[in-house]
């Protein structure tokens, strides 16, 4: 019997092991270090500037910057009391879950009252954690069922990747630290569908995310060593499209010896062999894979906040190279018990959460809340030390949501949700603010970064019933 | 029913097939004949409800929203969900409630036949098999039908996100999505899989590999994987050559040190037959891989490849180890003044002795860190104490040989040191290849498996039929069907022209067509094609192929072999389908069944990974709490996902009765799982089926540690999990979830009597809420009876330092005192809802789609049987896959997805309402 040999990343990997072994042990975390020289987008910019020449200026700054947009999901609710700052406007005080971003306060601003009506109970009852999750970007309500006919709707940075993504070299990126699946029911009738996944390709279809760093590096820059990305990356492109002709006409035919309901699982792969030679199509136009002067890192880390790191370190170096635009990161599904016996919390989260006004564990949960803050806080401080061509930071050009889906934990609660917008979105967005919006739907504050994202044409999405105008 | 004899007069007269259309046509009028339904409804069925129900339900009553007196006769067949719930409530006991009067068996048997037969319409003589959405292999299956297939370990684990998982279970059709990233990963893979397990040429060099754990000591015994440097040591294997011959011995070895410098090195010596072929020396270094080639001349027969590794005196650092030879010191020697100047016990030169421990532990000299003070004063020249402290190595005593003329009692063997530092040598691979001349090359690795007719003919005619050939074998098992003649050509033409092409060799241009077979849909989604000519709306038996991978997918989760390929193709599969099946049980591929079944409905396969703190559940503190004497590791996690699997696989090889799960005098154990449990007299690794004493709580799943555990909070038990786990799971009754704003227990934390309260006070408190008591009610006294095991399943007396109660009622009455006489209601009183849970679980499982109402006269008849047939296993299996929906499939139209959506979204609510307690 054949065994998997070990593939040429993880020998590269091998040989850089005891240096990552010791990053890891002083506590840095990632195993990849992070360059800090200027964004590179040469490609992306060709096409951008393409783009606005055809009238249609997607995902790009008033500077000609690429902008970003990215989305990362805590789980379980905030605690609520260190999460809300004090003060108003411009003139406010950061809570005490977000202390770590205190350096970064000028760049973000913390939005209060957008509500996800849609995961409240209605008439669906138990279960809100698994709304929480599939409503977070949907703004729509999850059809409760276990497996069939699942359904939720297309989530806001899939309908602008749909429109945008054309203009780098992946449309977008779905990540996430959550990968091993507890046994059983998910969440009160409720498919796991709904608890793993916030991007939604379409109302039926999750994007699954990627939760190993390793697969996600080579998706971006190539397998193998350095020097050999490029050229593993054109055979590789080459071997897909020639497999790609193939399959497709295999799928047409095979679909008319099939059922009607074997249609839509045939329709899902026929979406991704279109979605791969569109990719394939770009990657021709866009030139070169960009070089991010970094090794290719190991597979899924043991810990927890090293994961946490090196993925938005990822999203970080994708950013950076212009190889996506859009990009969410599910730190972990909702409802979730892991434990965090690093900072001294050997308890899991969810039952933490349900806290019932027990103040030992209100104390765990805001320290939980905490340290996903530091983590998040890593990311920003990485993005606004990275500078594009115009100057500005990555993170001034960008537009990155933090938040989840449940407001409370303990009473699973969907209106005024902790939410932090941070980047000022190339210009356009008022940073180093608190904002309590009026009680509105989440939803609004998609179209309004879908205005940015090159999409004012965008009418709705899932619950939504206006624009939020003081962004 | 007065339809039913006709039709099976009319199948009869008939034959299958062409009866099996008049049946379902049949069923539709049926389900139509309203005026019937309400008839019976009335004379039959209305008097019980008035008799047994309207207290809540009727007379303007309307507890959860449902008045039986308000049905129209038009609603008494459009409401499946109500009758659903009505049949699971009445017939688990929990309807009505309260202290009334309860309706008869008989009147219970009469309101299920009058659901199912004319509420739902079910014809159970011909049962809707149901719509299966065509099912993608997940993660588990691919790895397997690839590594069945290609005979190619991949690793799907590492490379696909995980699966998303339906009604607890991650091989259902409709959960298991396929996104634009999974698909490039199945390019990505169709391709490396391919070009690494077929191999490129026709014939190579004959090579014969060793690895490291193929060396044996001189005892006989396996040498250890990392082969410290310090340490002598002698491994060898035996190689077979056909041919006296020039040979090549290649091999590869890695040098594994610590980030720290490891000053000991040594020799490494490469023998064939005892005479020294490669000799050089190995000193620190975090990762090296050394590689020999030597070029040796070997008689037909036997050789032995052996490694020496002689030990040297370590490394000078900046501080050093006095070095005794001969009486003399070396010059220049500092000396390590605090541990060496303690004279121990290890100090003592250790006598030679066979059986000595490991140089590491008896060598006393400790060489500090580089940052160590340099200073240490010289010792004095000589002196015996130094000589102590240099600690010979009893067991380098073979460095005798090197200097024969030192005595005995001043040879002081190089010396081990132990640091936190450490250096090791790894046996990677070591290969005899050759003959070189072409004639004795042979076909390479997987070759036949292939091209079973070996090399391709070069005449191009030939060359393109073998083509043919051999892509016709191979995409007929990996689409698990015959593979029509246009997709065949299509394969052959790939193949040609890669291997057309200058330089590429035809296993080449196989590999190509390969990738492409890989990559389709035909070989990620279980395709089940429609019978021609089946008309839309009815049902028709799957074809044989389709069944052969049913089968195999349900008991290997893997494709069908070459036998089930056989009986498909030959069309016997289906009329030697029991021998099959026995056949399939036999093989250890069944071993997928026991663990992926068991992994999901017990939920086992999480104790691998979940959180479980032992300080915290042993409520350690201080000293304790730095040594807990408990392992809860990865062995142990593993042991207790064994004892489940193990327990499933006797039950289920020796037939025994299902109930055995639940309650039985034996478990399986070994030295490790016995102790953490307290049963004494279990000793080593390995696991047998260990006998219980009558009172022992052990023996069933429930009180296995894996279930106990992951029915747990990391730091406590949950009594509300392990409760509802036997909800779900066992009496599949799962209570309704809870209500979405939990009130605080705020008033129950301040303390009761006195003291902290317990758990069971707690909860106790809890369901004096009226909220709360409907369902807490059902869960609490069900998990409480598991209260004297721990977090970890280790058993307990007290909680809180209050002694356990672990006594308490079910809600339908039954009362009992401990866990052990749980085990009993569940495997009496409750047998019948256990029977159903189980027969559900496994159909789920085998179905890849969750259960709708049309299942429930499927289900009711395995029940019976297996009632009958007290528990026995064979009956539930063979009744699931007898049953139609496993038999048959469906030609689902457009109109019935319509019809059955809306059913199935309400239905799923009612049949399987779950929990929402992660």
């Amino acid at each position: 019997m054949k065994k998997q040999p070990i593939r040429p990343a993880d020998a590269s990997l091998q040989r850089h092991l005891s240096l990552s072994r010791r990053h890891f042990l002083r506590g840095v975390g990632a195993c990849i270090a992070l360059p800090m020289f200027e964004s590179a987008f040469p490609g992306s910019l060709r096409a951008a500037t393409a783009g606005a020449a055809a009238g249609a200026p997607g995902a790009v700054t008033a500077s000609g910057m690429p902008l970003r947009m990215a989305v990362a999901y805590f789980p379980n609710g905030a605690h609520q009391a260190n999460w809300w700052p004090t003060g108003e406007g411009s003139a406010f005080e950061l809570g005490k879950t977000m202390q770590p971003l205190a350096a970064l306060k000028n760049s973000l601003q913390v939005v209060g009252g957008l509500d996800h009506k849609e995961a409240m109970p209605g008439n669906d009852g138990a279960g809100d954690h698994a709304r929480a999750n599939a409503t977070f970007l949907t703004g729509a309500r999850a059809r409760k069922t276990d497996s069939a006919n699942i359904e939720v709707g297309t989530s806001i940075d899939q309908v602008i990747a749909q429109r945008v993504g054309h203009l780098t070299r992946l449309s977008s990126l779905e990540l996430s630290c959550d990968f091993v699946r507890k046994s059983g029911r998910c969440d009160s009738g409720y498919s796991c569908a709904y608890l793993y996944n916030i991007s939604w390709a379409s109302p039926e279809t999750p994007a699954a995310p990627e939760p190993n760093p390793r697969l996600v590096f080579e998706r971006l820059f190539g397998q193998g060593a350095p020097s050999e990305r490029r050229a593993n990356f054109k055979e590789r492109q080459m071997t897909e499209k020639s497999l790609l002709d193939f399959v497709r006409d295999d799928t047409r035919a095979l679909e008319r010896q099939l059922g009607y309901n074997d249609h839509q699982k045939l329709d899902e792969y026929l979406t991704g062999v279109r979605e791969i030679e569109q990719r394939i199509q770009r990657a021709e136009n866009f030139g070169d894979l960009p070089d991010p002067h970094a090794d290719t890192p190991a597979g899924i880390p043991a810990d927890y906040g090293a994961h946490m790191d090196i993925m938005y370190d990822l999203l970080a170096m994708a950013f950076q190279t212009d190889s996506t635009r859009i990009a969410t990161l599910l730190l972990a599904g909702d409802g979730t018990n892991r434990a965090f016996p690093e900072i001294g919390i050997p308890e899991g989260h969810h039952y933490c959460s349900h806290h019932r006004m027990n103040p030992e564990l209100m104390d765990k949960v805001a320290q939980i809340d905490l340290y996903y803050m530091q983590h998040f806080a890593r990311f920003l401080t990485k993005l606004e030390q990275i500078k594009d061509v115009d100057g500005s930071s990555v993170l001034h050009n960008s537009m990155i949501i933090y938040g989840c889906g449940n407001a409370d934990g303990n009473r699973h609660t969907h209106d005024n949700l902790p939410v932090i917008l941070a980047g000022a979105g190339g210009g356009t967005l008022q940073a180093g603010r608190y904002v309590k919006e009026e009680s509105q739907p989440m939803s609004n504050l998609f179209l309004s970064l879908a205005d940015r994202m090159g999409m004012p044409d965008l009418a709705r999405i899932g619950d939504s019933s206006g624009r939020l105008k003081n962004v | 029913m007065p339809i039913s004899p006709l039709l099976s007069r009319l199948r009869r007269v008939l034959g299958l097939n062409l009866a099996a259309l008049f049946v379902c046509a049949g069923a539709a009028q049926l389900r139509a004949d309203s005026s019937q339904v309400a008839a019976t409804f009335h004379r039959d069925i209305q008097p019980m409800l008035e008799n047994y129900c309207y207290d809540c339900h009727g007379d303007g009553s309307r507890k959860g929203k449902v008045a039986f007196d308000e049905l129209s006769d038009a609603d008494l067949q459009a409401k499946p969900d109500l009758w659903m719930a009505v049949l699971k409530n009445v017939r688990a006991g929990l309807m009505p409630q309260g202290e009334g009067a309860r309706p008869s068996a008989e009147e219970i048997a009469r309101l299920a036949d009058w659901i199912k037969y004319q509420a739902l319409g079910l014809d159970a003589a011909n049962a809707d098999p149901g719509r299966v959405t065509v099912r993608r292999l997940n993660r588990i299956e691919y790895h397997n039908t690839i590594h069945d297939l290609m005979g190619f370990d991949f690793n799907s684990e590492a490379e696909f996100p995980p699966d998303d998982t339906g009604h607890g279970f991650d091989n259902i059709g409709d959960a298991l999505s396929i996104s634009p990233l999974l698909l490039e990963k199945y390019l990505e893979s169709a391709e490396f899989i391919a070009n690494s397990a077929i191999p490129k040429v026709s014939r190579v060099l004959a090579t014969r590999t060793a690895t490291g754990k193929d060396f044996l000591k001189d005892d006989g015994s396996h040498g250890p994987d990392l082969m410290p440097v310090g340490k002598p040591a002698h491994v060898s294997h035996t190689y077979t050559v056909a041919d006296t011959e020039d040979y090549h011995v290649v091999a590869e070895l890695q040098v594994r040190g610590s980030f720290d410098f490891d000053p000991n090195h040594c020799n490494l010596i490469l023998t064939v037959d005892g005479e020294p072929r490669h000799q050089e020396e190995v000193i620190w270094s975090e990762s090296k891989t050394l590689k020999i080639d030597e070029k040796v001349h070997l008689a037909a027969g036997d050789h032995v490849v052996a490694f020496e590794m002689q030990p040297l005196e370590p490394i000078k650092t900046p501080v050093q180890l006095p070095f005794q030879r001969g009486g003399g010191q070396r010059a220049g020697a500092a000396q390590k003044e605090k541990p060496a100047d303690k004279p121990t016990d290890k100090d003592k030169p250790a006598a030679p002795a066979a059986d000595v421990p490991p140089v590491a532990d008896v060598v006393a000299a400790v060489v500090a860190a580089a940052d160590a003070p340099a200073a240490s004063k010289p010792g004095p020249a000589g002196a015996p104490a130094d000589a102590a402290k240099a600690a010979p190595d009893p067991a380098a005593a073979p460095d005798a040989a090197v200097d024969p003329a030192v005595p005995a009692s001043l040879k002081v063997a190089p010396v081990a040191v132990r640091t936190a530092a450490r250096l090791d040598l790894r046996i990677v691979s070591v290969q005899i290849n050759g003959p070189a001349a072409e004639k004795y090359w042979i076909p390479p690795e997987n070759h036949s498996r292939f091209f079973p007719n070996g090399a391709a003919p070069a005449e191009p005619v030939a060359r393109v039929a073998y083509a043919r050939e051999v892509l016709r074998d191979f995409a007929t098992k990996a689409f698990r069907r015959p593979v029509d003649d246009a997709k065949l050509d299509q394969l052959v033409g790939i193949a040609k022209r890669t291997y057309e092409q200058p330089g590429k060799t035809f296993e080449e241009g196989f590999a190509k067509a390969a990738m492409v077979v890989l990559a389709s849909p035909r070989f990620l989604f279980r395709v089940e094609p429609v019978a021609a000519g089946t008309p839309v709306g009815a049902s028709a038996p799957v074809d044989e192929y389709a069944l052969a991978s049913r089968l195999s997918y349900l008991l290997w989760s893997t494709m069908p072999d070459d036998e089930l390929f056989r009986a498909a193709a030959a069309g016997r599969l289906r009329s030697t389908q029991a021998a099959q099946v026995a056949r399939m049980l036999k093989d250890p591929k069944a071993q997928a069944f026991v663990k992926n079944f068991t992994g999901q409905w017990l939920e086992a396969r999480d104790v691998e990974f979940l959180p479980i703190n032992p300080v915290a559940v042993l409520g350690l503190t201080g000293r304790k709490a730095n040594a807990p004497g408990v392992d809860f590791d990865g062995v142990m996690r593993r042991a207790m996902r064994t004892e489940v699997e193990m327990d499933f696989d006797y039950m289920m090889k020796e037939d025994r009765s299902v109930l055995e799960l639940i309650d039985s005098n034996y478990t399986f154990l070994n030295e490790k799982l016995a102790a953490h449990y307290g049963i004494t007299g279990v000793s080593g690794d390995s696991f047998r089926r260990v006998e219980l004493p009558p009172d022992s709580p052990r023996g069933g799943v429930l009180t296995s540690g894996a279930v106990l555990v992951v029915t747990s909070n990391p730091t406590r038990t949950s009594p509300v999990k392990r409760g509802l786990f036997v909800l779900d799971n066992i009496l599949g009754i799962p209570p309704p979830p809870p209500p979405p704003d939990i009130p605080a227990l705020e008033e129950a934390k301040k303390g009761i009597d006195g003291h902290e309260p317990t758990l069971r006070e707690l909860l106790s408190a809890h369901r004096s809420s009226p909220l709360c008591s409907s369902c807490h009610s059902r869960m609490d006294p069900l998990g409480l009876a598991f209260e004297n095991f721990n977090a970890m399943g280790m058993w307990r007396d007290t909680d809180a330092k209050q002694p356990i109660t672990a006594a308490g009622q079910l809600v339908t009455g039954e009362a009992f005192a401990n866990v052990r006489e749980l085990k009993h209601i569940i495997t009496h009183e409750r047998r019948l809802d256990y029977y159903r849970c189980l027969t559900e679980k496994l159909m789920t499982y085998a179905l890849g789609r969750g259960l709708e109402y049309y299942d429930v006269a499927t289900v009711d008849q395995i029940v019976a049987r297996l009632d009958q047939e007290q528990g026995k296993f064979s009956v539930l299996l063979d009744g699931v896959i007898q049953s139609a929906a496993f038999q048959r499939q469906r030609n689902a139209p457009s109109a019935a997805v319509a019809d059955t959506s809306g059913r199935t979204h309400g239905t799923n609510a009612a049949l399987s309402a779950s929990n929402d307690s992660r």
